[in-house]
């Protein structure tokens, strides 16, 4: 049967006069995973080149000959079994080579499988404006192929079926939607996916746009010392600017952390003041604070939103203590001054740099620099 | 009134039909020129100048380019980027003297270009949509068509009475007609390959022109100026 495929496929195909001249079969096939594949390499007669001097390579790697078989003269076929997901979405390089190593044809496997229901369908919308939806893939197998997806809505009761068109955004399975879009009306969303093996959709999800919506991170947070009071700091910060004008309610919610630690501490019983103040803290310690907005009540809606990115950390650092002071005067032998000159030395040039000059220096400017440095080791640590 | 206006009109009438015939010749007359570059005369050393740096660029993004379109197309030996493909601009500069290898420059410059667009419309159905490739081929063909550009426009000042030929015309020989995924990915290797062997001769050819053919007329320039 093989035999009689070499014969009747031979086409002479070809790059140029110049080229090679062979036919592989299948061409370019898209398989499931696991299958097998039986590929023939049919050579025109006139190249004078015997089958049983070439070669296949897949991925630029060698296949046994215990895996080929002459069919023919001028006809070699090679059995895969078990086949791995494809290397890359170009397809996998099957090629049929003359003995001295001469690519005479190639054919590219498509190997993976058809998708699955895409799942964890979420979307959220920026201040009422927009709609962005990301989901993930149902399964592994279909992201060895191209498998494309395609973000589909409508309204729920009445409306056309629309398709999302910005899928740039620079992240994978997700997808924008700029504008006109209804408010106060469920939309009904879900996501296609189709290859060259199948297809599948997901569970459709319904929402109303005002019901997921997300805001900017509150701008101007400070954050300030109470007095002379060494345990509280007080934090205050501005409504986002974008929801000002139709925002009923918004509830916020901080969190704090030591400037060594990791470990946040939350605050959640914030409410929709604008100002905070914290207590029970460590005298004489830099703490930074971020703070977060949730949009509640947008236009009257009852449910909650989504909470908004933590605003950029903001620092201050608490009063020593009096007792503390008094104490820690007495410098320990050598160390503690080296520490303290190396910090100093590097606050200074610092300042110089980047507060034009030591006239504006306050506390304050200190506790910047404090997070300024934790922003610099952060980078340092992620590029190493 | 009205009858001053009703005198006025005849005249109105064949001056507008006068300015509306006027407005369409000109039109026609901008649309045939349109089609050529418009071009600046700038001094001679400077538009070479601009152009080499030009040319050094996308020749170094070539490079680039092509190392990541291999990287992509999965383990692909040298041998696929040699074969032999019809119709694929060959690297090399032809002519003689200044004016045909600046034509030559110019006229492989063009002829790149639609092999370039069809490799990346190949890619863009082979590869994610994530892609650097993609964004990197595009750009090539941008600049590629921003170099042929500067040398068509330095041509026409350096050789005013040498004509140029018309652009090539895209056509069913100039690009391959439609190719299994296996031909396509070769294909893109050899135009890239191609093109980055190109680029690098334009770059030793132009720093040539420049020190034969600006030299030549600043000393043409200072000799008349005696005068």
């Amino acid at each position: 049967m093989l035999s009689l495929l070499c014969l009747m496929l031979f086409v002479p195909r070809v790059f140029s006069s110049s080229t090679p001249v062979a036919v592989i079969f299948p061409q370019d096939p898209a398989l499931r995973m696991g299958s097998s594949l039986t590929a023939t390499c049919t050579v025109s007669p006139e190249r004078g080149l015997h089958a049983n001097t070439m070669y296949w390579t897949m991925n630029g790697k060698r296949l046994p000959s215990s895996t080929y078989d002459l069919l023919s003269p001028n006809c070699l076929s090679v059995t895969l079994h078990h086949l791995n997901g494809s290397q890359q979405q170009s397809g996998d390089n099957l090629v049929c080579h003359s003995g001295d190593g001469h690519v005479l044809a190639g054919s590219c496997l498509y190997v993976g499988m058809p998708p699955e229901k895409p799942v964890n369908l979420t979307c959220w919308s920026r201040n009422t404006k927009d709609l962005s939806c990301k989901w993930t893939p149902g399964g592994r197998g279909e992201t060895f192929i191209k498998t494309k997806y395609t973000l589909k809505y409508k309204l729920r009761w009445y409306g056309r079926e629309r398709e999302c068109e910005d899928y740039s955004t620079g992240q994978r399975y997700t997808c924008y939607i700029p504008r006109d879009l209804a408010l106060f009306t469920p939309y009904e969303i879900w996501v296609e996916a189709s290859n060259q093996l199948g297809t599948a959709t997901s569970d459709v999800i319904t929402l109303d746009i005002l019901d997921v919506v997300t805001t900017d991170p509150p701008d101007n947070v400070h954050v300030s010392r109470v007095g002379e009071l060494e345990d509280q700091l007080t934090v205050h910060w501005g409504i986002p600017p974008a929801l000002k004008d139709f925002l009923f309610q918004a509830k916020y919610q901080i969190r704090y952390r030591l400037e060594d630690s990791t470990e946040w501490k939350v605050v959640d019983n914030v409410g929709n003041q604008t100002s905070c103040r914290l207590a029970g803290l460590r005298a004489g310690t830099v703490y930074f604070v971020q703070v977060r907005c949730n949009p509640v009540g947008i236009y009257g809606s009852r449910k909650a939103g989504i909470w908004s990115d933590w605003s950029h950390p903001s620092a201050a650092s608490t009063p020593h203590s009096e007792r503390l002071q008094s104490g820690s005067c007495e410098p320990k032998p050598g160390e503690q001054n080296s520490t303290l000159r190396r910090e100093l030395k590097q606050f200074f040039g610092w300042v110089r740099k980047h507060a034009y000059g030591c006239s504006g220096m306050s506390i304050k400017l200190y506790d910047q620099w404090r997070v300024w440095l934790q922003k610099s080791h952060k980078t340092r640590n992620q590029i190493l | 009134m009205s009858g001053h206006v009703k005198n006025m009109c005849p005249q109105l009438t064949i001056s507008q039909a006068a300015r509306t015939l006027l407005s369409l010749l000109l039109v026609a007359a901008i649309d045939s020129v349109s089609a050529a570059v418009v071009c600046r005369k700038q001094p001679c050393g400077s538009s070479l100048q601009r152009s080499l740096k030009l040319t050094k660029l996308i020749h170094k993004e070539s490079v680039d380019l092509l190392k990541t379109y291999k990287v992509s197309q999965g383990d692909m030996s040298e041998l696929f980027c040699q074969m032999s493909i019809n119709n694929v601009p060959d690297p090399n500069i032809s002519g003689l003297d200044p004016s045909e290898r600046m034509l030559s420059i110019y006229s492989h410059c063009k002829a790149f270009l639609p092999h370039l667009k069809r490799v990346t419309e190949q890619q863009t159905d082979l590869q994610p949509p994530s892609s650097s490739l993609l964004s990197k081929l595009s750009t090539a063909h941008n600049r590629t068509n921003g170099l042929a550009n500067q040398i068509n426009c330095i041509y026409q000042t350096l050789f005013p009475n040498l004509p140029i030929p018309p652009e090539p015309v895209d056509g069913p020989t100039s690009v391959p007609p439609s190719q299994n995924v296996f031909q396509q990915k070769v294909y893109g290797c050899v135009v890239l390959k191609r093109f980055k062997e190109f680029l690098s001769r334009v770059t030793r050819e132009l720093r040539t022109l420049k020190s034969q053919v600006c030299t030549r007329r600043t000393t043409f320039a200072d000799t008349n100026a005696l005068f």
